[in-house]
């Protein structure tokens, strides 16, 4: 509880009609027993307690999250041709050409065809390149409201999260098309691919907290982002099968958590076997360490953000 | 019942880091200017305490610089104290710029949406009420219309109609009256009236001393981010129009209901 002890304070001089809305006789002293919802904002601290009632604010924030994540869709095919079809047409033209390239002129050997094989991964690598791309400016890009009005912040970088989600589906009719023009039956392993979405999601998250913070301050950052996905993209088993990684590398290799969230997904629906548990486990582990490292250091930089802005 | 309790509140600003109109041309530039140039410290706020009751109207009156804006923010959630800590019981909101949070491309009905959840709505309560938001603001021809087609008094007046129908239990206002014309400034009046008579707290930061003496029955005067008088506001408005009485807490009656020196 605070310390109140400021003997300056007047009692105040209620108007009649307000004794009306208090349920507590007259005083300073903070009562407990209202159910309004008490808010206490001090300076910003990194602790468990911070985390506990952060998440607590954002659960009364859940509505904003749906409208701006509702937002970001309606917003970004706004005033398009294509419109929704730039969702699937971005991972369909990449594999067009890592076709071209790794199966015709430099041949890499898959275990299913190599259309179906790049697809897959271009679509779950889409879907975090967009999620991270886009989330990483989402607090510089909103300061305008960042600087003027209280929310939590992080459903900013959340709400564009969510959004890419929703590419990943729009972009799964198509790789549900290829599974049947290869005639590939989908097998029970096919459920594989719902963890590995959920670790992609966290970890594009944990990712986005961490770099739209850091752009807040170092612009840097927002300029390097397609050069250090690129990077990234080749640093996971995409355009490659994660077997060709040579074995004594994959252990570090696997401490990217895209690393088992693509070879995964991959695995458990375009070649229909179990996928190996390894990399999907090391890729959880990692997020579940990340994730609120990254959310506690968004919490200590956003305390205060709109001084920075 | 106190809805707001500010407990020795300061705010520290480091004004190298806020020079942020230069344009940023790299890390080596930006690490010879810190070299060049050490942070200047800058106290916003130093050791504000004050508490306001459940449905009392607080004004908030003082110099540019003296601090208003930045208590106000911190009140908000904004941005945080450097120390000490703010309590605040109930659902708080700042009408600052109306329409600040509106998105050309999206209709009035979508920005309705956006906005009133930006200023902590929930989903079912803005449908209960986007009748009379619509109402309020005269656009109901225009309400599935992009918003960027609006003209600046549509776009006005529909931002201040969601404000206007927030149901907050602190309302924070900060010169909102400077900003419209004169039919929005008495509306937005008789809005604040209304709040009051529903027993709403208030907090009211204004440069408009009429209008913090009518709305008002307590106000704080700040000077160079500290609070220097707490009181009825006739008294504290004098005290603000003749600065010379302030520097003499001595002058000062020191009996219930008059002005008292918060830091003597």
């Amino acid at each position: 509880m605070p310390h109140v002890a400021d003997t300056s304070v007047r009692s105040p001089v209620l108007p009649s009609n307000a004794e009306r809305t208090s349920n507590a006789p007259g005083g300073d002293a903070p009562v407990p027993d209202d159910s309004r919802p008490l808010t206490i904002i001090g300076p910003p601290a990194m602790s468990v307690m911070t985390l506990v009632r952060a998440l607590g604010r954002l659960r009364q924030y859940r509505d904003l999250l749906y409208t701006l994540s509702h937002h970001r869709l309606q917003v970004r095919y706004k005033q398009s041709i294509l419109g929704w079809l730039w969702a699937i047409v971005q991972p369909l033209s990449l594999m067009l050409i890592y076709t071209v390239i790794f199966s015709r002129v430099a041949r890499v050997e898959t275990g299913s065809p190599y259309p179906l094989f790049a697809y897959s991964a271009l679509l779950v690598w889409s879907c975090f390149s967009t999620a991270v791309g886009t989330a990483t400016n989402s607090l510089v890009s909103h300061f305008n409201l960042v600087t003027k009005v209280y929310f939590p912040r992080e459903i900013l970088p959340l709400s564009y999260v969510i959004a890419a989600l929703a590419d990943l589906l729009a972009g799964g009719i198509v790789l549900a098309a290829l599974l049947v023009y290869y005639q590939i039956p989908l097998t029970i392993y096919a459920l594989y691919s719902l963890p590995a979405v959920a670790v992609l999601m966290l970890f594009a998250l944990a990712v986005s907290l961490v770099l739209c913070a850091v752009q807040v301050r170092y612009r840097d950052i927002g300029i390097a982002m397609p050069l250090l996905l690129q990077l990234w993209m080749f640093a996971t088993p995409v355009v490659y099968p994660l077997f060709k990684v040579p074995a004594p590398w994959r252990p570090l290799y696997l401490l990217n958590p895209m690393a088992g969230v693509v070879e995964t997904f991959r695995q458990a629906l375009v070649e229909g076997r179990a996928p190996d548990v390894a990399p999907l486990a090391i890729a959880t582990a990692v997020t579940v360490l990340v994730l609120p490292l990254a959310f506690l250091y968004f919490k200590k930089v956003e305390a205060n953000v709109a001084d920075i802005l | 019942m106190a809805d707001l309790i500010v407990d020795h509140v300061s705010k520290r600003y480091k004004v190298t880091e806020t020079l942020s109109d230069e344009p940023d041309s790299g890390a080596l530039s930006r690490a010879m200017r810190r070299f060049r140039q050490h942070p200047v410290e800058f106290w916003a706020l130093r050791d504000v305490s004050f508490q306001v009751g459940r449905g009392e109207t607080l004004g908030i009156i003082g110099d540019n610089g003296a601090g208003k804006s930045t208590l106000l923010k911190l009140l908000c959630g904004i941005t945080s104290p450097t120390s000490g800590q703010i309590t605040v019981r109930g659902r708080l909101s700042a009408l600052i710029e109306v329409g600040s949070g509106f998105h050309p491309e999206l209709t009035g009905r979508e920005n309705v949406y956006l906005s009133g959840s930006i200023l902590g709505m929930r989903r079912s309560e803005i449908t209960d009420k986007l009748d009379r938001i619509v109402d309020f603001a005269g656009v109901r021809r225009f309400i599935d219309t992009p918003v960027k087609r609006y003209s600046s008094g549509m776009y006005l007046r529909l931002g201040f109609s969601i404000a206007a129908h927030l149901e907050p239990d602190i309302l924070l206002l900060d010169e909102v009256l400077a900003v419209g014309d004169a039919e929005f400034q008495a509306k937005c009046l008789e809005r604040i009236n209304e709040l009051h008579g529903l027993g709403r707290t208030i907090v009211f930061i204004s440069h408009d001393l009429a209008a913090v003496e009518f709305l008002c029955r307590r106000v704080l005067l700040m000077k160079h981010g500290r609070v220097i008088a707490d009181g009825p506001p006739a008294d504290v408005i004098a005290m603000y129009r003749n600065p010379a009485s302030a520097d003499e807490p001595s002058e000062m009656p020191d009996a219930p209901g008059s002005v008292s020196l918060a830091h003597p």
